[in-house]
């Protein structure tokens, strides 16, 4: 789970790279603001090459905050 | 490159480069293909720092309108797709598939074709424009099944192939070539429905980076290599012919070697757009001397120079080579069907792309010609390409009269030079042309977009003289440009370049004296820039200085009338520029 989260960290990074690593964990559209319709889309394709799945764009409303995206990631990884 | 490795490379852009623009004008929401677009243009221009542009959505046309004089791009990518030209062919439009609609759409194509036409007409000069016609697929729209055409679908693509014959003569736009597209980005891995329907972005990933990928290289080409450097034996053709004889070495479809033959019609098909030739072989001279003496070898003799043959190592012959050419081992592509040739030549000339001739694989041969295309294609073929090869020859026939028995001055005075100056060229292609390729007598080794050159030559006081030469050895085409401003008594050069066929011909000295002459300046100030290549051109101010130029040093008119040689060039001027005239 440690490696989900280092990994979800390094997605984040890439797609908001002004944002410290330490306020990644809480970063949500409400903490960032570049975090617009056009970065959630850029943060879902960055999270599908990092983890080799596709994400279903009918599940990406909910996937707004670092923890829902870790949740969501761990919940794959458990199903897999 | 996926999305993350293109977002890595747009971030790790060089902040304080030089800004490259460009606009991307396309009707759907640019979304990642604008991140492939930016990261792809980075890796061509890494010392340019790349920004993208974009307009609103669906509306492609109006941000074509939008390009302002006033805050020209560098490049202009127009990303057409069918929405644009109907919504009806748009998948997320809630317009009727039926039959009239069908016809009402193929009735007024040409008319939103020829909107578009006329929005790409009406775009200021300068940045430079690539455009892809419509890659994504049709709607099930008409009334055939989809394994057959119908006449209403065939002439909704006539009407783009039209379009793309027009544009594609004119020249002003650099059109994307749909066959290599395709074999890139399968037609049917292209659209993303889903994404297209929830977002506006029809793309699937994969296409979106070659698309963006493809555009690229219309926007920021890579300078086309100047020669190839040719083996012989089993590969310009079938067989060994020290061994079989020039009777028997063959490359045609009765020899089974038609491998050859095509390489020989390429590499023809090279020379004659300006490409240099040369073959480096270890051969007996008298054996290919006979071969390149049958009348059905397709590549003439005359169209290639030098011809290097012996018994000694090829990285000998390809160092002789590229001294009469007089260019770098960059600029070259050696081909040989030996790995170890090439990695004696490769060893020997750092630089110089080695490409393996595979005589045996009929598919690696045509990936390597379509290598070799790749590599030497030009957008236009100019007279001076063309002319390229027999000033070569002149060249060494001069420096051998030059070297041999005469005295300098009088070998440089019964040449018969005449040398031409044209004081409004700032539109000719081979001037901007010459400025990108030149690098041994490069003032600073700037390269300029066609934003960059329009800037120069509209900015008060621009100045601009292209020179074109020719002697009884014959012409050598154009071959300098010098490029500046002209501020009360002082002319600024920032662009001088001259082509290495034109050394030693003093041609450097009159350049100096026309532009002293014509623009009455008491001195020039020199952008100069020492690079690891212009050593020849800072050695020709060191001669002129007494002592090595510094960045932006300046020459007065009476220190060069005291160290100018006699010229004996007889000199014309043509179109004065309006601005000085």
């Amino acid at each position: 789970m440690d490696d989900i989260r280092q990994r979800l960290i390094a997605c984040f990074q890439v797609v908001f790279p002004n944002l410290p690593q330490e306020k990644i964990p809480g970063a949500s559209p409400e903490t960032v603001a570049e975090w617009d319709s056009v970065a959630g889309l850029t943060l879902m394709n960055v999270v599908e090459d990092e983890f080799g799945l596709q994400i279903d764009l009918d599940d990406l409303a909910g996937l707004d905050s670092f923890e829902k995206y870790r949740a969501y990631l761990e919940g794959r990884a458990a199903s897999a | 490159m996926t999305i993350t490795e293109a977002l890595k490379i747009v971030q790790s852009a060089p902040r304080n480069a030089p800004p490259f623009a460009v606009t991307l004008a396309c009707g759907f929401t640019p979304l990642h293909f604008q991140t492939f677009l930016a990261a792809h243009l980075q890796q061509a221009l890494p010392d340019r720092h790349v920004t993208i542009a974009t307009g609103l959505y669906g509306d492609l046309r109006g941000t074509l309108a939008r390009v302002s004089e006033a805050e020209l791009p560098d490049g202009l990518a127009v990303v057409l797709e069918w929405a644009d030209l109907d919504p009806r062919l748009d998948f997320r439009s809630a317009g009727a598939w039926g039959g009239q609609a069908v016809s009402d759409i193929v009735a007024s194509l040409d008319a939103a074709v020829e909107i578009v036409s006329l929005a790409l007409e009406r775009l200021p000069a300068g940045p430079r424009i690539a455009l892809s016609l419509p890659t994504l697929p049709l709607p099930p729209l008409f009334h055939t099944a989809g394994w057959q055409t119908s006449e209403d679908e065939a002439a909704l693509h006539a009407a783009i192939t039209r379009f793309a014959a027009a544009l594609a003569g004119q020249g002003r736009v650099a059109l994307m070539n749909w066959q290599r597209l395709a074999e890139e980005s399968p037609a049917a891995e292209r659209l993303d429905l889903k994404t297209h329907l929830y977002t506006g972005f029809p793309y699937t990933a994969q296409h979106a980076d070659k698309l963006a990928s493809q555009l690229a290289s219309l926007l920021a080409p890579p300078a086309p290599k100047k020669g190839i450097i040719s083996d012989l034996d089993d590969t310009l053709w079938s067989g060994i012919v020290g061994e079989v004889g020039p009777e028997a070495v063959s490359w045609d479809l009765a020899g089974h070697a038609q491998l050859h033959g095509l390489y020989q019609k390429l590499l023809a098909s090279l020379a004659g757009s300006g490409t240099l030739i040369a073959v480096a072989s270890k051969n007996d001279p008298t054996a290919v001397q006979k071969t390149f003496e049958r009348a059905d070898l397709l590549l003439r003799a005359e169209q290639v120079f030098p011809i290097e043959v012996h018994w000694n190592a090829k990285s000998g012959s390809v160092g002789r080579i590229l001294e009469a050419w007089n260019i770098g081992a960059d600029s070259v592509v050696f081909v040989d069907d030996s790995p170890m040739e090439l990695a004696e030549v490769a060893a020997a000339h750092p630089g110089i792309e080695c490409v393996l001739f595979p005589k045996d694989d009929y598919n690696a041969c045509l990936a390597m010609m379509r290598r070799l295309r790749d590599r030497c294609g030009k957008e236009r073929v100019s007279q001076d390409d063309a002319v390229r090869l027999e000033s070569l020859r002149q060249g060494a026939a001069f420096r051998e009269q030059a070297s041999g028995g005469a005295a300098p001055e009088s070998f440089l005075q019964q040449l018969g030079a005449l040398v031409t100056f044209d004081l409004a060229a700032w539109n000719e292609p081979r001037v901007m042309e010459l400025v990108n390729k030149t690098n041994q007598f490069n003032l600073n080794g700037r390269r300029y977009t066609e934003a960059d050159w329009r800037k120069l030559s509209s900015e008060p006081g621009a100045f601009l003289a292209a020179v074109s030469y020719e002697d009884k050895f014959g012409p050598l085409g154009t071959i300098a440009v010098a490029a500046g401003r002209m501020s009360g008594d002082t002319l600024t050069l920032e662009s001088w370049v001259m082509s290495c066929r034109a050394f030693a011909r003093r041609i450097e000295h009159q350049t100096l004296k026309l532009l002293f002459e014509t623009t009455h300046a008491d001195r020039i100030l020199f952008d100069f820039t020492p690079t690891a290549k212009n050593g020849p051109l800072r050695e020709f101010f060191a001669s002129l200085l007494g002592e090595e130029p510094q960045p932006g040093f300046a020459l007065t008119r009476s220190a060069f009338q005291a160290k100018c040689p006699a010229l004996y060039h007889q000199v014309r001027e043509m179109r004065r520029a309006e601005a000085h005239g």
